[in-house]
């Protein structure tokens, strides 16, 4: 890896120091600051980051579209236990990326590439590059929906993500843009507050924690919904995402503590949004999702307009263009992250373009990729936008057992390594996701094949 | 860089029990360097970690994976491919 812009350290023994060590040493200093004067709300503050904006950023605009599909094809019941099932198993995934990006202050990209070789890392990489390109796709496309309830175009979407990648990479340090996106991220309680202006029926609510009524039709239906609801939840770009933004953070083992509680609120938080969106979603059904029309739930805020008001309508557009807005940051900087770490550059928030050419290429090509896809007349953008959680899931397991054999080696980890009951349940998420993923992926291809009818 | 950086400092500074800019060489691995551990600098970040070294079932597992991958893979691309006609 480069070290750009060392200078010879003063001290006997010690390494070489860059501007980007020197930017996450101030950082760290009210760290060090606030654990000494024991000032634990403060520390909290400092330490949080990394897990929010994972949880967050994953309530992108093509999850919040697929829970309120949900709730307006289903109603209540199931999704609002399942929801927060699967952020349980978010979070076991994520604070195994956190401690790990924690004890070795290394990214998964890296590691992956270097602890199990080339063609492993690489195809990470390949996997996260390609997957977060058909999402951030997705995610221009949820901010146009959004932007469509004022009246505005694709244009405006397109220009309003570029600026925004753009205006939050200007900083040239990791405190400023996680702080960002962190407050653009809180927006996303505007799902909950959509779903509060729906007025929902409270015993309804609180009765469909019984798992029922479990959603009809099909197999392939089932299958489908399974597999875009954990696509929804856990993706690969989060695992690269928080290990390589913890690492970048400066977090150290001492304070994996405060990293749990980070993951732990950003998916208590994603898990309430989120079924804050399925019961706006739920609005509709009595009108069997009248006015959901076309492309992910394009009509979603005129509909939600028509069933309780002005208000709902203008805040769930608002939610779209925010969860759109905050996931083209998340995942672009995932894919930058990756991207450095795999071609061994230098890839952090803390180092100046110049010096991380390639890590702020990265970020910036991909987004702008993505917004070049949505301008195209024609793009087949309603199949990439449906195949986009389905791919991430099919290849959540491989990104999965990686981050799991990182999170059990000895080596690297020490004491910090899994522990028993850690590893069972990882393995039982793994297994869960890799059966849902391929079965989905197997059923499709045998009916795309007309070997099974629909 | 910051202005009130130490020099170095130790796992006393962690606990709060000494001055900025104080040593504590007793514990070389928990030594600072500014307010970083020195194997959080970029210089120590850099050097890479050594490959894994995987039991016969671990490669095995992994070569499933692959498989796995490869197959589950294809079927997608197709059917995207399909949806798109």
């Amino acid at each position: 890896m480069a070290a750009p812009e060392a200078v010879a350290s003063p001290l006997l023994g010690a390494p070489a120091l860059t501007d980007e060590d020197a930017a996450r040493s101030h950082d760290r200093s009210r760290v060090h600051r606030a654990r000494r004067q024991r000032k634990r709300w403060y520390l909290l503050w400092l330490l949080v980051g990394p897990g929010i904006l994972a949880m967050l950023g994953e309530n992108d605009g093509p999850s919040m579209i697929a829970y309120a599909s949900d709730g307006a094809q289903y109603g209540l019941g199931f999704f609002v236990p399942f929801i927060p099932i699967l952020f349980v198993m978010a979070y076991v995934c994520q604070e195994m990326c956190m401690r790990v990006g924690a004890v070795t202050h290394r990214g998964y990209g890296e590691l992956v590439l270097q602890r199990y070789g080339r063609v492993w890392g690489w195809f990470g990489a390949a996997d996260l590059t390609v997957t977060n390109l058909v999402t951030l796709v997705a995610e221009f496309v949820a901010m146009r929906v959004g932007l469509a309830y004022f009246h505005l175009g694709s244009g405006v979407a397109v220009a309003l993500g570029l600026v925004l990648v753009m205006f939050t990479l200007s900083g040239g340090r990791y405190w400023r843009w996680e702080r960002i996106v962190l407050g653009m991220a809180l927006f996303n309680g505007l799902f909950l507050l959509a779903a509060i202006l729906v007025k929902p029926h409270v015993g309804a609510l609180v009765s469909s924690f019984d798992f029922t009524p479990f959603p009809g039709g099909s197999f392939n239906t089932l299958l489908l919904l399974l597999a875009s609801t954990i696509g929804a939840t856990v993706t690969p770009w989060m695992i690269f995402f928080q290990q390589s933004a913890s690492a970048d953070k400066g977090m150290t083992p001492g304070d994996v503590n405060h990293g749990r509680y980070d993951t732990a609120v950003g998916a208590v938080l994603a898990a309430v949004f989120g079924i804050g969106a399925l019961v706006a979603g739920a609005a509709l059904l009595s009108h069997d999702g009248s006015g959901i029309q076309g492309f992910a739930g394009a009509g979603f805020p005129e509909a939600l307009e028509h069933v309780a008001g002005p208000a709902a309508g203008t805040v769930f557009a608002l939610g779209l263009i925010e969860a759109g807005a905050v996931a083209i940051l998340t995942i672009s900087a995932s894919t930058a992250y990756a991207a450095g770490e795999c071609v061994g550059a230098s890839h952090s928030f803390n180092s100046s373009p110049r010096s991380a050419a390639v890590f702020y290429a990265a970020n910036i090509a991909v987004a702008l990729l993505a917004a070049v896809v949505i301008v195209i007349p024609g793009a087949p953008l309603l199949s990439i936008a449906l195949n986009a959680n389905v791919l991430a899931t099919v290849l959540l397991p491989v990104s999965l057992v990686l981050m799991i054999m990182l999170a059990n080696d000895k080596q690297l980890m020490g004491s910090w390594a899994n522990k028993r009951s850690t590893n069972a349940i990882g393995i039982a998420v793994i297994a869960f996701v890799g059966v849902c993923g391929a079965a989905y992926g197997i059923d499709s291809f045998l009916q795309a094949i007309h070997l099974l009818g629909s | 860089m910051s202005s009130d950086a130490p020099a170095i400092n130790g796992e006393c500074e962690r606990h709060g029990a000494c001055e900025d800019g104080q040593l504590a060489l007793e514990h070389p691995e928990d030594q600072l360097i500014m307010h970083l551990e020195r194997d959080q600098t970029v210089a120590e970040t850099s050097i890479p970690v050594p490959r894994a070294a995987l039991g016969a079932r671990a490669v095995a597992g992994l070569w499933a994976l692959r498989v796995f991958v490869v197959i589950v893979s294809i079927m997608v691309i197709y059917t995207f491919v399909d949806q798109l006609h």
